[in-house]
């Protein structure tokens, strides 16, 4: 029996075991919680994650829960994949943007590579090998149409030039998943980081997710095996937004973390802080900015489980649900963050702190995977070619 | 499962068009070109892609996601007859 199409994921479905025997993912939270413990304010302060949690986690196949069992995946729902994303992004965000760029490199070979492909290369994204995807280019952010990146035939294989910027997680990874010109349109190549000709260079100290491991990732002549490449001859923006639309779905719900954890350590603040003779919260204007964390992350929850639900049943609707649910996150977050450091004051005011990280890290979720801007672009598009209402 | 094991081409052609006329809100000829029109924007061809693996249970991965393949509705019937015989277990 083939494999079931990538975006549905029925062998899996919530509430049925995996071919491992068990629910997917069965324990996953427990095993973050072993992993990261108290020391993701440490792994930002450094702009590093240890080597041995993100294989840790590779090797589980929990940076792409999402491939199916017969490839050695966890072959997990888009819906439990994302709750487990959110918990993740609760923790650090550093870690859960890893899992997006990761996640986006092995949702992409599934949906463009070929079934010899997929036996190749998901595998080993599923089993501790780690991956990246590049897309940005100094020229070509926003306007990923821009894109200059040329994959070109050569004898037997092809050979790759260009620049990428901001490619979250290339600094760790073993794989990069390259977009790029290929004929009249595009493709995608699956790049060894360790191949010649790649130049991977860190960017010094990003402003949020700062251990995620952004890092430019230049290609100069790198000759590959035509059987590196995915796909080919594709409109670049349908590749692109193919490609895309995991990073998004999967950013939207470390945005749900993100404001778990805001959420949280407000509550907590405003219970247990005294002033004026008594606790924060019965301030109204401190239980107003409660009300509005618990709403904000209730409703980006929502926003994600039904994006999820399109994914697991295979609806079209899959597609702006995703980008939905992208930008209420993107924007949600960034707002309660800043809502959560003002509850808690001079107590979140220094780096490193849960409130503090998530501050910086959420305002990056509304720059990255199509900034708030261009998914406001979508989302008009839509409204305006009627299929919304 | 929603999918007959057979179906004919005119079948097939029929739900594409009630598919697309209700996403356009327009009256669709199977042979009009949707990109030069303009209906149909990267987004919307993704949808494309997710409703015609879900309702006729084939898989169009890689090189079948060339544009040529979604440039009508003829078009996009003609890949999913190609792709039904060729998988006709895709759903099984």
């Amino acid at each position: 029996m083939p494999e079931p199409a990538p975006g549905r994921t029925r062998a899996s479905a919530p509430g049925q075991t995996s071919a491992r025997g068990r629910e997917p993912l069965d324990g996953a939270r427990e095993f973050i919680d072993e992993l990261v413990g108290d020391r993701a304010a440490d792994w930002d302060r450094d702009g590093l994650l240890p080597d041995d949690v993100l294989r840790a986690l590779a090797g589980r196949g929990l940076l792409c829960a999402q491939v199916p069992a017969a490839h050695g995946g966890p072959g997990a729902s888009s819906a439990a994949n994302g709750a487990f994303t959110a918990y993740v992004g609760s923790r650090c965000s550093s870690l859960r943007s890893v899992m997006t760029s990761h996640g986006m490199a092995a949702w992409t070979i599934q949906r463009l590579g070929s079934a010899e492909q997929h036996a190749a290369y998901l595998p080993k994204l599923a089993g501790g090998r780690l991956a990246a995807v590049a897309f940005s280019e100094p020229e070509a952010g926003s306007d990923l149409s821009a894109i200059g990146t040329t994959i070109e035939p050569d004898g037997d294989g092809v050979v790759l030039n260009g620049q990428k910027t901001w490619t979250t997680a290339a600094h760790y990874a073993d794989l990069i998943v390259v977009v790029g010109r290929y004929g009249s349109g595009a493709a995608a190549a699956v790049v060894p980081a360790s191949a010649p000709g790649v130049t991977v260079e860190r960017v010094p100290r990003p402003s949020g997710c700062r251990a995620a491991g952004h890092a430019h990732v230049r290609l100069d002549g790198v000759r590959l095996p035509a059987s590196a490449v995915l796909g080919g001859g594709q409109p670049l923006m349908l590749l692109v937004t193919t490609a895309l639309a995991y990073g998004r779905l999967s950013v939207a719900w470390g945005c749900a973390g993100i404001l778990r954890a805001c959420l949280g350590a407000a509550a907590e603040h405003a219970r247990t802080r005294h002033q004026f003779g008594k606790p924060l919260a019965a301030h109204q204007l401190v239980g107003r900015h409660l009300a509005n964390l618990l709403t904000a992350e209730r409703t980006v929850t929502r926003m994600c489980e039904h994006a999820s639900g399109c994914w697991d049943s295979g609806s079209p609707d899959m597609v702006m649900a995703t980008v939905l649910a992208k930008q209420v996150g993107a924007v949600q977050a960034a707002q309660g963050a800043a809502t959560a450091v003002q509850v808690l004051g001079s107590a979140a005011a220094h780096e490193g702190h849960v409130v503090e990280r998530a501050y910086r890290d959420a305002k990056l979720m509304e720059l990255i995977e199509g900034s708030t801007e261009i998914c406001q672009l979508i989302l008009a598009d839509h409204a305006v070619s009627g299929a919304a209402v | 499962m929603s999918v007959e094991t057979t179906i004919t081409t005119e079948r097939i052609e029929q739900r594409i068009t009630a598919f697309v006329t209700g996403r356009v809100k327009t009256e669709v000829p199977p042979e009009q070109d949707l990109f030069a029109t303009g209906l149909v924007s990267s987004m919307f061809a993704m949808e494309l892609v997710v409703q015609l693996e879900q309702d006729f249970a084939v898989q169009i991965l890689g090189n079948d996601l060339k544009r040529d393949n979604f440039r009508s509705i003829e078009a996009m019937t003609a890949l999913v007859s190609r792709l039904r015989d060729t998988e006709p277990s895709a759903d099984a």
